[in-house]
């Protein structure tokens, strides 16, 4: 699904590159669930902005879907976030100004999908993440959990085939975590929704079927968990 | 998805209330200022345009060139019209009207006078009616009035001279005490926006002039309009005008005679020929309107842009999550567009009731009948729907292409912050923009009201206070009458003294004619004559320099003169002038100079002063002017009427108080000072609650960093004069840009004055301390209490 060749990130400054990535190379199938480790400073959030198309690579290609999107036009970009990715935030970034349920609209609004549809797919999602009675609360009046709990219910709603979640658990307390953790699992699993995060926790990647270790910019360790 | 963007754009506006009560104020203040001015100029263009053949119609206006200036009238020689009528081709209509007036009396079936007015007539030909297309109720002009002693009325004539307009025609009204007129139509009332309000229209062919055949005669009295024919181009009159003029001006006068079309539209709007109505707004006022209005929207805008600029910072966020959804920058650009439209809308709410509480002042300001109807005028809804979509455009496009252009990389991350947000140069030129705005109205306010004071405060050169100009009528058993009311008026205790005159020493209402000084040949200037007894000069307090006031008289035999006469004809010495022979009016009387007076105001107070003659001649004598007792004013007033009512029961009193007509004058300088003083009073407010809500938000941004300076020891003043620097330099900035440009505008409006005030440096000066120091206050004021707060409270969240 993802195959990156000879990724590399630079910033130069006075003629010195600083790098952020090199010779990144790596596929990523279908179905994977994949955890981003390393310490801080070793370009994970570059990786998976790269990946969210937030940033361009300075070298290197990356295929998406079979379709190279190195560089990719807005309209282009934009479809596939409409159809594909979903974007799951440390600090959950919901809209303060939208309700529980208008958050988790708004990407159907963007999809242009129809109002009957959009009710449905929305009371779908309360129902599941169990948080109905939360849907006209405003983000606000919700616990870090919870808010996390909708932001992923967010990015759930468009129905995308890939979540791409830097350090979603990074501001919550390790029950919350857990929660969160294992419905990634679930989501991996039963509805075979490949997954990228961004994660500083061992526990963590342990629910993952797959880590990438980045030390300085460069993989070092690709392993497969064994269940 | 419009739905949904309309709610959040009004929690967004209930979110930061502060920021939307500044932008709802600003704008709602500007719309409201900008909707009056709107209506105002609307209706003003929306005079005489009420004629179907309203393109069509033009008026013959008369023009004379002197080696020494020009002089403009809206009359013509009484001849012109027949001629006119005979010679020009394109010309499908063309009509004679004369001003008049008196004393109109209606009588009862016994034949006992039952109605007594003084009011203003016309002498109009038919053809008028066929060139304006009046209403009629009853009767038809083209019978009515084509012989003479008919009279047309309009309904709210004939329902004041006989109850009810039904029952006026037939009936018979006298004119002037004279002629008995008959009612033979009634016309439907004209409304107030119409520069020929006749309300009694008497047939032209019983008018009596001994200037009909006069071509050398022009009064303002006598108007003369013409239809073109349908299709003809006014342009193409000017050859067979050039011909005509050669052909009947024969005799050579001291001016080059000129005559041009004059198109309707204009009527109301030229100041130089003036109109019927008396009710003139020239082009200038209503573009220096207009200027005011969008300098209004404006600043208003500039509020809305600076803090909405200001305020994407804490809307970057929401801008990257949105852009991750999958939101289109088009898409965001819309729901930014939806915000400031329901801003904007909810201000042009707030700005119809300001239109609608601020209308009758507005209306009593302009003398106008102005009113705020949306129903009854679409033009003005038009126009409310074009407001808003303008300002909904040019305050939100601009923030709404900032904040959709973040990138959803750096939002996400909330590494936008105020010096990367964009806007920041083009927020200082905004407010730059502003305050110049803001300095120009200030600077121009200060010098319209020391032109003000210095025209109320200028010698007139004659002292106006407690003089009441009482009207005398003109025929000639009257006239014999005059001297005994004079001698009685004389015994009222309180009365000073008294003169028979034309008119009072500066008046609107001049006449001027040609003379030769000392020698046949007629000067190359015309002069201005006014008629005054021997008491003139006491009563008005005019001074002599040379020479002795004028001896008791009926008929003109001495002249006195005044400076500005012997200046243009090169006389130093005003005692050489005394005994020297005046021929006036091509000879027509012949007197010496008695006498010269200082120099007085003849005009209103913008025009220079003329030269002027001064005789004695009853013959020429319509008011009678009378000084009194300031203290006992009312009670002398009241015996005055009664003693001329006693004298003239066949006429109706009527008298002015010289005081009033002189601030007649500067009624359109009062209009103009107060409009500035309101709008400049508006313009400062908005900018400066705009930058309330700018200082607002930098000092909010600055937190951290003005914590993080007092941890490292600055103290609050120090803190406040940091946030001051840069504004202060921006106003001064702005002070910079807009004094240079507020001498230009200045200068130009001063030249309208012969009598002006010198421009001093002081306005600019003041302009200046008041923008810095309100500045200055504003500022320290909201900057004290971020400096103030506790550095922990803003240093622990992070």
């Amino acid at each position: 699904m993802i195959k990156l060749e000879n990724i590399e990130k630079y910033y130069a400054n006075k003629g010195l590159k600083s790098y952020i990535l090199r010779h990144v190379s790596t596929t990523i199938q279908q179905g994977e669930f994949v955890s981003i480790m390393g310490p801080s400073g070793a370009g994970k959030s570059t990786l998976l902005n790269i990946l969210g198309m937030l940033e361009e690579p300075t070298y290197g290609t990356y295929e998406f879907m079979g379709e190279d999107v190195t560089s990719l036009n807005e309209r282009k970009r934009i479809e596939l976030y409409r159809n594909h990715i979903g974007f799951v935030f440390q600090a959950y970034h919901l809209i303060d100004e939208m309700t529980v349920a208008e958050n988790i609209e708004a990407p159907l609004l963007y999809k242009k999908i129809a109002a009957a549809e959009r009710k449905s797919r929305v009371a779908d999602m309360l129902d599941r993440f169990n948080i109905v009675g939360k849907k006209d609360l405003f983000p606000n009046q919700l616990s870090g959990g919870q808010q996390q709990l909708v932001g992923i219910a967010r990015a759930l709603a468009a129905q995308p085939s890939i979540i791409l979640a830097d350090e979603p658990t990074g501001n919550l307390q390790s029950a919350q975590a857990l929660q969160i953790m294992e419905l990634f699992k679930k989501l991996n699993e039963e509805e075979g929704i490949t997954i990228i995060q961004v994660t500083h926790s061992e526990i963590n990647a342990g629910y993952g079927s797959r880590i990438l270790h980045l030390l300085d910019g460069v993989i070092k360790e690709d392993l497969q968990v064994a269940l | 998805m419009f739905k949904l963007n309309l709610k959040i754009a009004l929690r967004n506006l209930w979110k930061n209330k502060g920021y939307t009560f500044i932008n709802i104020a600003g704008l709602s203040i500007g719309m409201a200022g900008c909707i009056l001015i709107f209506i105002f100029i609307s209706y003003q263009l929306s005079y005489d345009q009420q004629f179907k053949h309203k393109d069509r119609i033009y008026r013959v206006v008369s023009y004379w060139k002197y080696a020494d200036g020009e002089e403009f009238s809206r009359g013509v020689p009484q001849p012109l019209v027949p001629a006119m009528r005979n010679d020009f081709a394109m010309l499908d209509q063309v009509a004679a009207i004369q001003r008049s007036g008196g004393v109109i009396k209606v009588k009862d079936e016994q034949g006992n006078i039952r109605l007594k007015t003084d009011e203003r007539a016309f002498f109009v030909e038919p053809s008028f009616f066929k060139i304006f297309d009046y209403q009629w109720l009853q009767g038809d002009p083209e019978k009515g009035l084509a012989t003479p002693n008919t009279v047309a009325l309009s309904q709210e004539m004939a329902t004041k001279l006989f109850g009810d307009w039904h029952k006026a025609v037939g009936q018979v009204i006298n004119y002037r005490n004279k002629t008995d007129l008959k009612v033979t139509g009634v016309f439907a009332d004209l409304p107030e926006n119409n520069s020929n309000p006749i309300k009694i229209a008497i047939a032209y062919a019983g008018y009596e002039s001994r200037n009909a055949k006069n071509w050398a005669a022009v009064a303002d009295a006598s108007e003369c309009y013409v239809l073109l024919k349908e299709g003809a181009d006014v342009d193409a009159l000017r050859t067979p005008m050039a011909a005509f003029i050669k052909k009947y001006y024969v005799e050579k006068g001291v001016g080059e005679e000129n005559h041009f079309f004059q198109p309707l539209s204009e009527i109301h709007k030229d100041q130089r020929y003036g109109n019927i109505a008396n009710k003139i707004t020239g082009m200038s006022e209503i573009y220096g309107l207009m200027v005011i209005g969008l300098f209004l929207m404006i600043t208003a805008c500039i509020n809305f842009i600076n803090l909405a600029t200001a305020q994407a910072v804490s809307r970057s966020k929401e801008v990257g999550v949105r852009k991750v959804m999958g939101s289109r920058r088009k898409e965001l650009v819309v729901q930014f567009l939806t915000e400031t439209m329901t801003l904007t809308v909810i201000a042009l709410l707030l700005a119809c009731a300001v239109t609608e509480a601020v209308m009758p002042r507005m209306a009593a300001l302009f003398q106008e009948k102005l009113s705020f109807s949306l129903f009854q005028e679409p033009v003005i809804f038009l126009f409310m729907l074009g407001l808003v979509l303008f300002v909904g455009f040019l305050a939100g496009f601009y923030p709404a292409l900032v904040m959709s252009g973040f990138s959803p990389a750096l939002a996400i991350k909330n590494k936008i912050s105020m010096g990367n947000s964009g806007g920041g140069n083009l927020r200082k030129i905004l407010v730059i923009v502003q305050f110049a705005i803001t300095i120009i109205l200030i600077t121009g306010t200060l010098v319209i009201l020391q032109q003000m004071k210095y025209m109320r405060e200028k010698p007139l050169g004659f002292n106006p206070s407690a003089i009441s100009l009482i009207d005398l009528p003109g025929d000639s058993l009257s006239i014999l009458k005059y001297d005994i009311l004079k001698t009685r008026i004389l015994t009222i205790p309180g009365v000073r003294s008294a003169a028979l005159c034309t008119s009072g020493p500066s008046s609107e209402d001049n006449s001027f004619s040609n003379f030769s000084f000392g020698s046949s040949k007629d000067a190359d200037f015309q002069v201005n004559v006014k008629s005054g007894d021997q008491d003139y000069i006491k009563t008005f307090g005019l001074q002599l320099i040379a020479g002795r006031g004028l001896s008791r008289s009926d008929t003109l035999n001495e002249f006195v003169v005044n400076e500005t006469l012997l200046r243009k004809l090169n006389m130093k010495d005003p005692e050489q002038a005394i005994g020297k022979l005046i021929h006036l009016g091509g000879g027509r009387y012949s007197a010496p100079v008695v006498g010269v007076v200082k120099d007085f105001n003849n005009m209103n107070l913008r025009e220079a002063i003329s030269p002027i003659l001064l005789f004695s001649s009853k013959a020429h004598a319509e008011s009678i002017a009378v000084k009194m007792d300031a203290r006992q004013l009312p009670a002398v007033m009241k015996e005055v009427e009664v003693m001329w009512n006693s004298y003239f029961p066949d006429y109706v009193y009527d008298s002015h108080f010289m005081d009033d007509n002189i601030s007649k004058y500067y009624e359109s300088e009062q209009v103009m000072g107060t409009l500035f003083k309101v709008f400049a009073g508006v313009i400062i407010f908005i900018s400066f609650i705009g930058l309330f809500g700018l200082i607002s938000f930098v000092a909010t941004q600055r937190t951290k960093e003005m914590a993080i300076r007092k941890v490292l020891g600055a103290s609050t003043f120090e803190l406040i004069r940091m946030l001051n620097t840069s504004f202060i330099l921006l106003v001064f900035f702005a002070n910079l840009v807009a004094l240079p440009i507020a001498y230009i505008f200045v200068s130009k409006w001063l030249t309208r004055y012969t009598y002006r005030i010198e421009m001093s440096i002081w306005p600019f000066v003041i302009a200046m301390l008041i923008s810095m120091v309100i500045t200055l206050i504003t500022v320290s004021l909201r900057s004290y209490r971020v400096a103030k707060t506790n550095p922990i409270d803003a240093l622990k969240y992070e």
